[in-house]
């Protein structure tokens, strides 16, 4: 049974593996064959995962899901998209409105450095990442309030 | 907004390299920002050390492992830094 899994559970990505293992402590142990327990100088070290979990490991990540849809991604819910696996002009790109208007921004850069213009590139660059930032920083809106000092003046 | 407006904005007729390129701006996008996040879970293996990253993944957000002793909650875990002295184990 697994747990405190947040403090004793640790990983690693080596290349394209995810390497998993458990930090065993003093109190883990047992005396060994020979009546053997380690000392507090070994008292931590890491072993492959002791035990099997159904579905134990879970890894939240970002993918390209459903880049093109054949409904309108603005409004269907996601849950009900339908991917358009072989997209053609009348797909719809599963973005929403500003994030869209980013990748034009992205496909205009593009259309200039196939022109050899990098300058007019540099400025739709600039523009696509400014559009990405300010759909992020929609999600983040925040009511900041202070409280006023009794004997400020006002 | 449909592939045909996009490419009226940019005034394309490419229609597989600007549905190239809008490909190419959703990774960039997904490398960059969580806009939209996935899960996906795999049981952990007895004395396995090594497990799959999931396919087609952009960006690693968390990492996280069942708790069975509360309530069967995943928990983020920790990423450990360094190089480990054992790079492969034939026999764990």
């Amino acid at each position: 049974m697994s747990k405190f899994v947040d403090r004793y559970w640790v990983y690693d990505i080596q290349g394209r593996k995810l390497h998993l293992w458990k930090i065993r402590r003093f109190d883990d142990n047992v005396p060994s064959t020979d009546g053997e327990l380690f000392s507090d100088a070994r008292s931590n070290y890491l072993v492959y995962p002791p035990e099997a979990i159904t579905n134990g490991l879970r890894i939240e990540h970002t993918s390209i899901t459903k880049p093109f849809t054949t409904n309108n991604p603005n409004t269907v819910a996601d849950s009900s998209l339908s991917e358009d696996a072989s997209p053609t002009e009348s797909s719809y790109i599963n973005l929403s409105r500003l994030l869209t208007l980013a990748v034009v921004d992205y496909v205009r850069a593009m259309l200039s450095e196939k022109s050899a213009d990098v300058q007019k590139k540099e400025y739709y660059m600039r523009e696509f990442y400014k559009k990405a930032g300010d759909n992020e920083s929609n999600k983040r809106k925040i009511l900041m309030t202070g409280t006023m000092s009794p004997y400020a003046v006002r | 907004m449909k592939v045909l407006e996009l490419m009226e904005r940019v005034e394309s007729t490419d229609t597989e390299l600007v549905v190239a390129w809008i490909k190419d701006a959703i990774n960039i996008l997904q490398s960059n920002y969580k806009d939209s996040l996935t899960a996906t879970k795999q049981n952990i293996v007895k004395n396995q050390r090594d497990y799959d990253l999931p396919a087609g993944f952009v960006r690693i957000h968390s990492v996280s492992v069942l708790d069975t002793e509360d309530d069967s909650k995943y928990k983020s875990i920790r990423r450990i830094a360094g190089n480990h002295f054992v790079t492969e184990d034939t026999s764990p």
